[in-house]
């Protein structure tokens, strides 16, 4: 497709989108519900700018955030770290691997209120668990990665004399290397979801905490605003991880 | 053999915690041993609880599911054969996809209130995007020969799709469905334990705020062994209907 | 000797003392006897071409010397020493270049990786690396990755990092098996003349025929099932070779009709 074309459709994208928003409005103006209850983007709106304008909203965001990126900093190493050692290592991998398996799907919320119970409520205690549930993706995709690599290059590893440190380290993980990336960018929204909930379970300041908060006074510009700030934050770290990804992964193209 | 080793791990861990919980004499409010663990559960079996609380969530979860699911596939199979509307539609997929469900969780209670209602819409959030692009990426993959067929036999909208296009999608459909399964249990067993007072999630938030630790332990057990037991009948069910065919069409994270 | 000298037998390249030795290999797969009772030295500098039809065990040979591969009776001596492993002095090049190259690296850092696994220091690397790549025309292509570059170029890239060990035995298994018939013959040339500098030993697998005549001293040709010795011919062609005159010497069409008779013989023999 031309560029004037790209173009041209993602203008047209945009337009329903803005038709979308235009709806919702005029379902919140003339549809009778309470803005109580659905109020309009005019109103959210409002409320998003006036939250940031009253300095309410950085903090909270700030707090939010950097608990969902701290956390995914250290599930993603510990995952890689933890996933390198199991994928390089026969016996690991016939003895800790099926153990992983049987862990994996229980929702990483239900280990929630064990660990809050053991460890109590704090700050510290959302970010272990969200290093904990974003952990799995990573991990699992480091296991599979460093576990297939090509035998060829293994050949190659051994005929240059390569230690296993050396094999691990230039060859099983950079060749891991799009695998890792899309267990992290999953392990991002995972970390993201739970800093949520673990903020609502402990009303820890954040927007989590914030929304809930909102909710149960009825104030329902407020509850939309940080919702759409939510999503905001989904989006553009989603975005991001996904350029960093195409980067790192330049060499795949022609 | 391979068993055999599998479990030799998990069991060894398992003895290492039962000594320890009783070297120490430990009676915590927030501990339990495995063997206290495996006693709660048991008798939350025979209570009965157990059964109902899941099935409460099992309702809320295939429910919220078949709305979401059922909405996104015919949405899908539209904006599948249809490239221009695929193509409007993009930005505003890429906007609201990545809003996380339990975000909306207070928009839910403020609507719909506690209950079924809200549960069953945040799994229909929820499961709606996988099934929603999974399917889009089906549809566009169809053989251009499948589309041509259809063309030259002349066959109308609704004959195309259910003659065609569905049949050689299922496959693709089947393994998003799987996938939309584990997360509609995520989320209602999130909502649970977040806000609403049904549930296993709620049981299990029950037992762990009035200090049962072992009852908690045994029900995030529970809970992880329901979603191992759907996901692997719907696996044995998707190797059954398609071989191998279905397992290597989409790497499942 | 008088007479016009491009039919008289020349010595093709002066080599030296046995360098490598194949003695009393035997080697079985579970039950099945794969090669049997191979025996056969390699000289310094010696470029020698195995050829067989398939079965015949020549790239498991060739993997022994490269210690990928432990034979189940024999032993394979370099320098006098039996090979348990693979060895710094002898480099291995494989057929399959888009799978044995680092497809996350460039051709620059391919080429690297060899000088890195021998230990050399990071300052040192880059003029090595673009003294390499100069030797096998890759200068431009240095930051270039192996997706971007054709299946001759990144075989050439397999090259330099072979060259990278500054070995003293190049093992080849079918290095050109894949490519085509022109970039087949401009990289024969290339390694001929590489390896005319440097006087490294070549032990070199093909199926054509025609290319282990051209670029070798000697062939070794193998029965199959299982891979037995079956003849050795000196090859006694003027060097350095020409892909022109070369092919057209007499003693050269000489050859190619005794080798190709023996082949057919052997693919007609009961196994």
């Amino acid at each position: 497709m031309t560029a004037r074309a790209q173009i041209f459709w993602t203008a047209g994208s945009i337009g329903v989108t803005c038709l979308l928003v235009l709806g919702w409005q005029l379902v919140a103006d003339y549809s009778g519900i309470p803005p109580v209850f659905l109020p309009g983007p005019d109103r959210a709106w409002n409320a998003l700018v006036g939250g940031f304008s009253s300095g309410e909203l950085l903090p909270l965001t700030e707090a939010t955030v950097e608990r969902m990126f701290y956390g995914w900093v250290l599930a993603s190493l510990a995952g890689i770290v933890i996933g390198a050692i199991i994928g390089s290592s026969k016996i690991a991998r016939e003895y800790v691997a099926p153990m992983l398996e049987l862990v994996r799907p229980v929702p990483v919320s239900a280990f929630m209120p064990v660990v809050i119970a053991i460890i109590g409520l704090s700050g510290g205690m959302i970010l272990i668990v969200i290093a904990l549930g974003a952990i799995w993706p990573v991990l699992l995709a480091t296991v599979y990665g460093v576990s297939s690599v090509e035998p060829r290059l293994i050949e190659v590893s051994r005929v240059l004399r390569l230690n296993r440190m050396q094999t691990l380290w230039k060859i099983a993980l950079p060749n891991s290397m799009p695998d890792i990336l899309a267990g992290m960018r999953i392990g991002l929204t995972v970390s993201l979801v739970l800093a949520v909930i673990g903020e609502m379970l402990t009303s820890e300041s954040g927007l989590g905490f914030h929304v809930l908060v909102a909710a149960r006074a009825f104030r329902s510009a407020d509850l939309f605003a940080g919702v759409i700030l939510l999503g905001l934050i989904g989006l553009v770290s989603n975005v991001a991880v996904q350029e960093i990804e195409r980067y790192l992964l330049r060499w795949k193209r022609r | 053999m391979k068993l055999l080793k599998a479990s030799l791990l998990p069991a060894f861990l398992l003895v290492i915690w039962e000594i320890a919980m009783r070297a120490n004499n430990v009676q915590s409010d927030s501990l339990a041993a495995p063997s206290q663990v495996a006693i709660a559960f048991w008798n939350a079996l025979f209570d009965g609880t157990i059964f109902s609380r899941t099935a409460e969530t099992l309702r809320a979860a295939m429910l919220g599911l078949a709305l979401g699911g059922g909405s996104a596939l015919i949405l899908s199979i539209f904006l599948g054969l249809v490239p221009p509307a695929a193509r409007l539609a993009q930005f505003s997929i890429e906007v609201l996809r990545p809003v996380p469900a339990v975000a909306l969780i207070p928009v839910a209670i403020l609507t719909l209130g506690f209950g079924y209602g809200m549960e069953i819409a945040l799994v229909a959030f929820a499961t709606f995007w996988p099934i929603l692009i999974y399917g889009m990426a089906a549809i566009v993959n169809i053989d251009q020969q499948l589309l041509d067929l259809a063309r030259v036999l002349r066959l109308g909208a609704y004959a195309r799709v259910t003659k065609i296009v569905l049949p050689a999608t299922l496959p693709r459909y089947f393994v998003a469905f799987r996938l939309s399964m584990a997360v509609s249990l995520i989320i209602a067993v999130t909502v649970e334990i977040a806000a609403n007072p049904l549930g296993i999630g709620y049981e299990l938030m029950q037992a762990s705020q009035s200090l049962h630790p072992a009852l908690t332990f045994a029900l995030v057990i529970w809970v992880g062994f329901i979603g191992f037991l759907l996901n692997s009948v719907l696996l044995f069910a998707q190797q059954r209907l398609f071989g191998p065919a279905g397992a290597t069409m989409v790497a499942a994270p | 000797m008088t007479g016009n000298a491009a039919t008289t037998a020349q010595p093709a390249r002066s080599v030296g003392a046995p360098l490598i030795e194949f003695r009393g290999i035997s080697h079985h797969f579970g039950s099945r006897e794969i090669i049997r009772d191979v025996n056969f030295s390699i000289r310094e500098s010696e470029f020698v071409c195995l050829i067989g039809p398939s079965g015949c065990g020549k790239t498991t040979l060739l993997r022994m010397l490269g210690g990928l591969l432990t034979p189940t009776a024999g032993q394979v001596l370099f320098g006098g020493k039996p090979v348990t492993a693979p060895e710094k002095e002898i480099s291995f090049m494989f057929q399959d270049y888009s799978k044995a190259l680092l497809p996350w690296r460039t051709a620059g850092g391919n080429v690297s990786l060899a000088l890195e696994a021998n230990g050399v220091p990071a300052a040192q690397r880059g003029p090595r690396i673009a003294e390499l790549l100069k030797k096998v025309n890759l200068a431009n292509h240095a930051d270039h990755f192996p997706a971007q570059l054709s299946g001759g170029m990144q075989q050439r890239v397999q090259i330099a990092r072979c060259l990278a060990q500054e070995p003293s035995v190049l093992l080849m298994d079918e290095p050109f098996g894949a490519l085509d018939a022109m970039t087949r013959q401009s990289l024969q040339d290339e390694i001929l003349k590489l390896i005319a500098v440097s006087r490294t030993t070549v032990l070199f697998v093909t199926h054509d025929l025609e290319e282990a005549i051209y670029l070798g001293d000697r062939v070794v040709a193998l029965y199959p099932n299982p891979g037995r010795v079956a003849q050795v011919f000196d090859v006694k062609l003027p060097s350095p070779r020409d892909q022109l005159t070369t092919r057209e010497h007499p003693e050269f069409l000489r050859l190619r009709r005794e080798i190709f008779d023996f082949v057919r013989e052997v693919e007609h023999e009961a196994p």
